[in-house]
């Protein structure tokens, strides 16, 4: 939304300096985009006369004129040669910018006195473009015969003001704010002042005479419940032209294109009401749809499937049913609320018009403008509530005014289709509620002073309750929050008291989830990897090369890219191309780890959502490894470590040997990624919670990961459910300590893991106490059914010291119930 | 299975052989596809004699059928296919591995991510001050987002928010507001504290300050004779603390369906003092957060009466207050998982 302070002072009583209405929009009302000087664009250029006209020795295009600028005369050769001695052009003299190129150029041009083509040149004429006025490059803008020499030319087009662009986002509840009138009643209230409407904002006169011979128009409503109000006049005589300076500098300064007079109109109108208003050719209207008595019909209607408009845009629009038009008897003429038809537009033949000022359902202009791409100032505004009450005031303005400046007279009375009135809203404030509730404490007299400011009438009030009038304008008023709003924001958000609240002293609920993630980042960053954050979203080909089913994805409609357009049903997924990316880099060694949330379409929460499981993923490479060692020893040394800061120990069971059955959607979902003689579901109390181990060939492939990579996927939220076993002291004995190592010769399919368990279990009991060490699991390459294991235990006894009698026998109870157990052959 | 056909037989061979290594998957390539072995032997039908072809055809459906049972069966993971011998999945090291070649944690400088580090201080600093914690969903539906946020259904203000949508109608939350509901539910009665960080998603293009995926923390304080400025005094109490230096706060009005008032947090920079600079783009001011009195609807829509009780809510972006403070110029960095950048922090 543009504003200027100049046009707002004219219209509000704003105490204040211009320079200051910047701040106070910002503090009082809503966030500001950016605010400029317009009149420093035009520093230095002022107003001229040619006095003296000569061909240009040696160019046919140029002309070399003699002009005056109030001081002096200065010799200035232009690209124009139709200019004629008395007209008077806006000179830029050497040392000055070019407005437009402030704008268009990384360096604005400074103009300098240059010889062109060998004549002296001591400025420029600047031409509309130039000027940053219009299109026109052609020749040098003419100004008003009654511009005098000397004279600066921001001052005589108006622009020494502040332009303002206030941040749309901040009133998209203040439909009344779309407009000038709308802020500079802010303003005046901001500044203690009451806002005088303007005579003819309130003048809601109905009885227009016609001056001419009446023009036949009748206006049917057939969309009732999305257009609460419909306004019409004609007028005869119009003669189209340009604006006069005083509309010209205002739209120009609004940011908006002068066109024409009558289209300047509406555009001023729309500007200062926040009401759009239209208009339409009356000539034109009868000739595409000639009717007895030429008579104007205008429908509005809901459009039928698939009739077509050409818009102003220049553009063909195909409309739905969904889409409100203004309709002669047969075709639309104009989409409602946002943007006119071609073949009725006011041009410079016009003599005839009608124009339109009505109230559209916001709802269905957001709508219609979203669904055919168009989006103008008129369906900005609509897109907000409008006051239905404004209608006739914008239209009656603008008949003035085209009285005044297009020499228009009135042909017909004015036509008000509203069939439900407005009625007024009445909402009543709790004083002490509303200091409570803002933390101020003013006294009623205080809150009415802004309230009356702001236009609500006062109806009662007590010294606990003040019951106001909320203003027709004010269509987001509904409940009395929204009346503290309205006196917090006036009084100033900065004048209120700031005190901490006072709470009661009652503990946390723990979120185990998020200290659970705090100390595994803790830990595996630790221990040598890099936490990374990738994004949810990632592309086919990424399910592709990572062996996972798309068909377990959620798709994104209005997915950014196709690379965007799917959402993970893994982290690792994600990691695998960080890993690549990285190694193009150069890092060989390296573990990047990932804690965030896949989504996979099968896995369904209670609430029918899909689940959230949190989930640690990472990729672990290691291009300096040659040997033929299995990876997976080093994604299970960290999946312990993680396992441990829930002090949790965990059974791992091959992939090849688990039943696919058994498992969840959620650990399904990514078994592909593993190569299964080689990686491990992580199971604790029955219940896999993750996965770990080699990668596939395939996928390895896919992204240039060395032979020597490994991964992890623990699902958080499952081992958080895994009740935490308990540490309990144990006596430590105080005799010294042994310790004995063994060698077994078993099957392949004796497990390291039971050998260990069956160890700790005899080594531990009522009297002793000890611990097992892995040293060392061989196979001769002869023999691959068979291995050597070798265990280490280190043993003590809490009631005496443990002498070479004692080791032999435990030596040979384990010897034997490793035969009996496992058919091992101690070496 | 007997097959009369030598061919069919042989492709009987093999298959027996690769049920016990393929997989599913695998299988089906191999026989059934369109260049599979057993497709190809049907189309090599026309060129068995006349008197041959019956019983040809007769054996060859029998051992599709047979590859559809084994297939539907193949559940097992042992018939996955791998080029490697099985290890010991209960072992802490492979066999006939090396002392010194044994696994070891990678010697590496490991780290954690920026973001996530500034997120533990932030919620740090809200526990500190009473605040429970509730971390926010990634995907959710239309009925936390927007409609118990006092947005109903076609409301313009839905535009001031570029959502991602799945195609099952679910929405990628542009704000972690969206799980207000659920916290005054789930912490109610009042008085509720609790900080809501989480992922969110906006749709629009990423450059140097601009990314579609970025974190939010959210706040909620519920009680009774809450006041606008207690939510001042609050957020300014924080930001202190985090920022480790005082620090001047204005408010600026603003527009949130599920705020009323509703505010932009603004502080003063805090490291020029006001002076101007690069971060404050030379106004001495930043735009931190948009904050407001919880909306009446707001909280009747969670069970809370709005007679008794008031509240306050504040959101703010992570990504950008983590670049304030460590001095990162382009926002692509927090997702570039880039080990040069990674291994700064």
């Amino acid at each position: 939304m543009r504003v200027t302070t100049e046009l707002l002072k004219t219209i509000g009583n704003i105490t204040v300096e211009s320079t200051e209405i910047e701040k106070l929009l910002k503090e009082h009302i809503t966030n500001v985009e950016y605010s400029h000087n317009i009149g420093d664009d035009y520093k230095g250029i002022v107003v001229a006369e040619i006095v003296e006209k000569e061909e240009h020795p040696d160019a046919d295009k140029l002309g070399v004129y003699q002009v005056f600028t109030g001081r002096e005369r200065v010799q200035v050769v232009a690209g124009d040669k139709t200019l004629e001695i008395g007209d008077k052009v806006a000179y830029i003299p050497p040392g000055s910018i070019v407005p437009t190129t402030i704008y268009t150029e990384e360096k604005p041009i400074i103009i300098e006195s240059v010889k062109l083509r060998g004549v002296q040149s001591n400025g420029m004429l600047g031409s509309e473009k130039e000027l940053n006025l219009g299109p026109d490059h052609e020749y040098v803008m003419r100004l008003s015969e009654d511009a005098s020499p000397g004279t600066s030319f921001a001052d005589y087009f108006i622009f020494n003001d502040i332009a303002i662009e206030i941040e749309n986002k901040g009133l998209t509840n203040r439909g009344d704010l779309f407009g000038l009138v709308g802020i500079a009643r802010e303003l005046t209230a901001i500044t203690g002042n009451k806002f005088e409407n303007p005579s003819w904002y309130t003048d809601k006169r109905k009885n227009l005479k016609p001056e001419e011979n009446c023009l036949n128009i009748q206006v049917v409503n057939d969309a009732e419940a999305l257009c609460p109000r419909y306004v019409a006049v004609a007028m005869d005589h119009i003669v189209v032209g340009p604006s006069p300076i005083w509309l010209q500098s205002a739209l120009l300064r609004l940011d908006i294109k002068p066109i024409n007079n009558i289209i300047d109109i509406t555009n001023y109108i729309s500007a200062l009401f926040g009401q759009p208003l239209h208009a339409f050719d009356y000539d034109k209207t009868i000739k595409i749809d000639p009717a007895p008595d030429n008579k104007v019909t205008i429908n509005v209607r809901m459009a039928r499937q698939g009739e077509k408009i050409l818009g102003l845009d220049h553009k063909t629009h195909e409309l739905n049913d969904r889409t409100i038009v203004i309709a002669d008897n047969n075709h639309p003429i104009a989409i409602a609320g946002v943007i006119g038809g071609q073949d009725t537009s006011v041009d410079e033949n016009s003599k005839r018009i009608i124009f339109e000022s009505a109230n559209f359902d916001k709802n269905s202009i957001r709508r219609t403008s979203m669904e055919l791409g168009i989006s103008t100032d008129a369906s900005t505004k609509f897109k907000h509530s409008l006051d239905t009450e404004a209608c006739v005031p914008a239209i009656l303005r603008a008949v003035e005014l085209a009285k005044e400046i297009a020499e228009g007279k009135v042909a017909s009375e004015i036509i008000d289709i509203y069939e439900e009135p407005y009625e007024e809203k009445i909402v009543t404030v709790d004083i002490k509620k509303l200091n409570t509730h803002i933390g101020l404490d003013l006294s009623k007299e205080v809150m009415s002073t802004i309230l009356t400011n702001l236009g609500y009438k006062i109806t009662s009030s007590d010294n606990s309750f003040i019951t106001v009038v909320v203003p027709s304008w004010r269509r987001d008023v509904q409940i009395p929050e929204d009346i503290h709003e309205d006196i917090a924001r006036i009084y100033g958000y900065n004048n209120i008291d700031v005190k901490l609240p006072r709470r009661p002293i009652t503990s946390l609920k723990d979120n185990k989830i998020f200290d659970l993630k705090k100390d595994i980042r803790k830990q595996v960053s630790a221990l040598g990897l890099n936490e990374i954050l990738t994004y949810s979203f990632t592309s086919l080909d990424n399910f592709k090369k990572s062996n996972l089913d798309a068909d377990l994805t959620y798709k994104v409609k209005n997915a950014l890219s196709p690379e965007l357009s799917l959402m993970r049903v893994s982290l690792l997924q994600s990691i695998f191309q960080k890993v690549k990316e990285n190694k193009e880099k150069g890092f060989n060694k390296f573990g990047l780890f990932e804690i965030n949330i896949p989504h996979i379409n099968t896995y369904i929460g209670e609430d029918s959502l899909p689940k959230e499981d949190w989930h640690f993923s990472a990729v672990m490479i290691d291009s300096t490894i040659s040997n033929p060692q299995s990876s997976y020893y080093l994604a299970k040394k960290y999946t312990e470590k993680i396992l441990s800061t829930r002090n949790v120990k965990a059974d791992f069971v091959l992939v090849a040997d688990s039943l696919e059955q058994d498992l969840d959607e959620d650990i399904k979902a990514i078994l592909n990624i593993f190569d299964s003689n080689v990686s491990a579901l992580c199971v604790v109390d029955k219940k896999v919670i993750g996965v770990l181990g080699e990668i596939k060939n395939s996928v390895k492939e896919s992204y240039k990961l060395p032979e020597y990579s490994c991964c992890i996927d623990v699902n958080l939220s499952k081992l958080l459910e895994i009740k935490m076993i308990k540490k309990e002291f144990r006596d430590i004995p105080i005799y010294p300590t042994y310790s004995v190592d063994f060698c077994f010769e078993t099957d392949m399919n004796v497990t390291y893991g039971d050998m260990e368990k069956e160890l700790d279990k005899i080594m531990n009991s009522n009297d002793s106490w000890g611990r097992v060490e892995g040293l060392d699991i061989y196979q001769d390459k002869k023999d691959k059914e068979r291995k050597r294991t070798t265990f280490r235990v280190i043993g003590s006894n809490y009631k005496k010291t443990v002498i070479n009698k004692d080791i032999k026998a435990i030596s040979e109870k384990i010897k034997m119930k490793f035969k009996e157990k496992f058919g091992a052959k101690t070496i | 299975m007997e097959l009369k056909n030598k061919n069919l037989q042989k492709i009987y061979t093999s298959l027996e052989k690769d049920k016990e290594t393929l997989s599913s998957e695998e299988l089906k390539k191999k026989y059934l596809s369109k260049e599979g072995l057993l497709t190809k032997a049907f189309i090599e039908i026309s060129k068995i004699a006349q008197k041959e072809r019956a019983q040809y055809g007769q054996e060859a459906n029998k051992l599709k059928t047979y590859i559809r049972e084994l297939i539907e069966s193949n559940t097992n993971f042992t018939n996955t296919y791998s080029s490697k011998d099985r290890i010991d999945p209960t072992a802490p090291f492979d066999i006939n591995t090396k002392i010194e070649d044994r696994p070891q944690f990678l010697d590496e400088e490991g780290t954690q991510h920026p973001l996530t580090k500034d997120i533990e201080i932030l919620v740090g600093i809200f526990k500190g001050m009473g605040f429970d914690i509730l971390e926010s969903r990634q995907l959710d539906d239309d009925y936390h987002m927007f409609e118990s946020l006092n947005f109903p259904v076609g409301h313009p203000a839905r535009d001031m928010y570029d959502t991602f949508w799945t195609e099952d109608g679910l929405v990628l939350p542009a704000h972690t507001s969206t799980m207000q509901n659920r916290a005054m539910k789930m912490f109610g009665p009042p008085p509720i504290a609790v900080v809501l960080p989480g992922r969110c998603f906006r749709h629009e293009a990423t450059d140097a300050s601009h990314e579609h995926t970025f974190h939010q923390i959210e706040g909620i304080y519920i009680d009774e004779n809450v006041s606008l400025g207690n939510m001042i005094a609050t957020i300014k109490e924080f930001l202190q603390r985090y920022l480790e230096t005082d620090l001047e706060v204005r408010i600026q009005p603003s527009f949130f369906p599920f705020t009323e008032p509703d505010c932009e947090f603004v502080i003063s920079c805090p490291f020029c003092k006001k002076v101007g600079c690069s971060t404050c783009g030379n106004s001495g001011w930043i735009e931190l957060m948009g904050c407001g009195m919880i909306h009446p609807n707001v909280l009747r829509e969670a069970d809370i009466d709005p007679n008794e009780y008031s509240g306050f809510a504040w959101g703010f972006g992570v990504d950008r207050l983590t670049m304030i403070k460590m001095g990162i110029n382009d926002i692509r960095y927090l997702r570039d998982s880039n080990l040069n950048f990674l291994r700064q922090f």
